[in-house]
């Protein structure tokens, strides 16, 4: 799926920067104002995006370090009783996803592009083979997974309209769980 | 398997490919230009000033006498390239001093189509007369002038749509009532017919190669087109490489060569209101020396055109029916119309289109190079119904 942020939001910027903004009513302080404001937004969203998923398991990383210090001292204080014990059950939640977060999203972007080369060049080679069983399943698995990725990847863009309101697209959501 | 870094290609790559992938002079010319400057600047914008300054001396490398320029502006509408609208004062050859409205056509620093623009200018000037297309007045053909390679058209008059009708981008999605189908259909396949049995042997193009009988037009076609994803795409595709291996193994040869217009479309020509008549074919810059079936395949499909009142008779450009379209074509240009080859440039065109729009449509803005990143990037997201449609297509040869 090639339309992502980091591919989106340069453009956008680009586009306000280069053919939009110019075009504002300098006279209109607000318009003027709101979009550089958009612009500056997107490039903090441009910089930051490929480190919000480092950010948030560090954060929650820490969270929980504060926790495990809160609960270390404030477990002789009988104020803290009610609250160490709804902390609890945060705690060990937070503990769990924490121990289920995986690769960053970049590492997994780069391996499906390096594996998308490694398998599109073993297709190419196998168009050289003389026809028989064997090039026929391949054919047939890359087709079998044609179908399922692009069903994900034009639910992915059915905001976008292009096969009209009756495609009758699954929600996208239904497509990409295990 | 070793990484290439397309964004910033080592001439070492852009050799491999220019001998891997064999394609007319032109084409390789203008394709390796774009590798070689990828790495360069992102296009910047430019002024009004800037284009009428470039305008200006262009015009007196072919004007003997004074002129002027006046009234320039920017016009928006198909996703490739910049143009600008403006007036000349000039003592116009024949007619004396006049004040021609013209439209100045130029690359932006990569297209969404990577073209030449002396192949455009010289089609354009071939088919003159032939079938109607806006005038074309000079060309900056390797950008001596212009900040990029440009052509200075007349201006045609038209719409490209209704007035009253909605599209979306690049004129996908048009509708055109039942009252204007029957006048706009007939010129649309009179006006195909005549480009293809066009004699073109005895034209002006010196841009293009000249294919012999048989493959070989097709041969440089696959090329072409496979070179554009290899340097362009950023995701392989498994499917693209299918049908890449498949439009190789069942290459139909070719039984007379045409001018093959390469974006014969809804959307791609002018037509005047009040009277119906098509006034002027545009977009020429995509064309070639081929096979016919091609034209039929792309005006046909379904982003081009859509369905009748009945809720099930697909239109070809919104016009016709695909059956009578075709029975109508062959009947005009004495040429048949073979259904497997037909069925060859269907996926043959889904190829090239989403080689256009995945791969360059990627590749162009990713390193902002167009002068409308956002509409290039929006863009890029039809092709996913088109690798469906390749896909339902490739299920039926396979």
């Amino acid at each position: 799926m090639e339309l992502r942020p980091s591919f989106q939001i340069p453009a956008l910027i680009k586009s306000l920067t280069d053919v939009v903004l110019p075009a504002v009513d300098p006279a209109n302080k607000l318009a003027q104002e709101q979009g550089q404001l958009v612009v500056a937004m997107l490039h903090l969203m441009a910089q930051r995006l490929p480190l919000q998923y480092h950010y948030d398991c560090h954060e929650l990383k820490q969270f929980l370090g504060l926790a495990d210090s809160l609960a270390a001292h404030g477990a002789a204080l009988p104020e803290l009783g009610e609250s160490l014990a709804a902390l609890a059950t945060d705690v060990e939640a937070g503990r769990a996803v924490l121990s289920r977060a995986g690769v960053a999203p970049a590492e997994l972007e780069a391996t499906n592009l390096a594996l998308r080369t490694s398998v599109g060049a073993a297709i190419s080679a196998s168009a050289m083979a003389a026809d028989g069983p064997d090039t026929k399943a391949i054919n047939a698995a890359v087709m079998a997974h044609a179908q399922e990725m692009l069903l994900r990847e034009r639910a992915w863009l059915a905001m976008q309209g292009w096969e009209g309101p009756n495609a009758g697209l699954p929600a996208v959501e239904t497509l990409i769980g295990d | 398997m070793a990484v290439v870094d397309k964004n910033r290609p080592s001439p070492e790559w852009i050799e491999h490919l220019r001998k891997r992938y064999p394609c007319e002079q032109e084409i390789d010319r203008v394709l390796t230009r774009k590798l070689e400057r990828r790495a360069g600047p992102p296009y910047a914008p430019v002024t009004l000033d800037l284009l009428q300054a470039g305008t200006e001396a262009l015009l007196r490398t072919q004007l003997s006498e004074p002129f002027t320029i006046s009234d320039t502006r920017w016009l928006s509408g198909g996703a490739s390239k910049l143009q600008m609208a403006f007036v000349l004062h000039w003592n116009q050859p024949g007619v004396g001093r006049s004040s021609t409205p013209l439209v100045l056509r130029m690359e932006p620093s990569e297209a969404i189509t990577e073209t030449s623009r002396l192949r455009e200018f010289q089609i354009i000037k071939a088919m003159e007369g032939k079938v109607p297309v806006p005038p074309t007045y000079w060309i900056d053909a390797y950008g001596e002038y212009l900040p990029y390679p440009a052509i200075v058209y007349g201006f045609a008059e038209g719409v490209t749509k209704p007035s009253k009708s909605s599209s979306s981008v690049s004129g996908v999605g048009t509708f055109i009532p039942p009252e204007i189908r029957e006048t706009l259909g007939q010129q649309f396949v009179d006006h195909l017919a005549i480009t293809h049995t066009f004699d073109w042997q005895q034209a002006d193009i010196g841009a293009y190669d000249r294919p012999a009988a048989g493959t070989e037009a097709l041969e440089w076609a696959l090329n072409h087109w496979e070179r554009v994803w290899e340097e362009d795409s950023h995701e392989d595709v498994p499917l693209m490489r299918l049908t890449m291996a498949w439009l190789r193994r069942n290459m139909p040869p070719v039984d007379h060569v045409s001018v093959i217009h390469g974006d014969y479309r809804l959307g791609n020509f002018l037509y005047t209101e009040h009277d119906l008549r098509i006034s002027a074919w545009l977009d020429w810059e995509l064309g070639y020396l081929g096979d016919r079936h091609e034209d039929l395949s792309w005006s046909a499909k379904r982003q081009f055109g859509h369905l009748a009142e009945d809720g099930k008779t697909f239109l070809v450009a919104g016009c016709l029916p695909i059956e009578e379209y075709l029975a109508r074509y062959e009947r005009a240009s004495g040429l048949k119309v073979d259904p497997q080859r037909m069925q060859y440039y269907d996926l043959f065109n889904n190829y090239k289109a989403i080689a256009i729009v995945l791969a360059t449509g990627y590749r162009a803005p990713l390193n902002g190079k167009t002068h409308q990143d956002v509409l290039v990037a929006w863009l890029s997201g039809i092709s996913y119904p088109l690798l469906e449609e390749l896909r339902t297509q490739m299920a039926e040869v396979l």
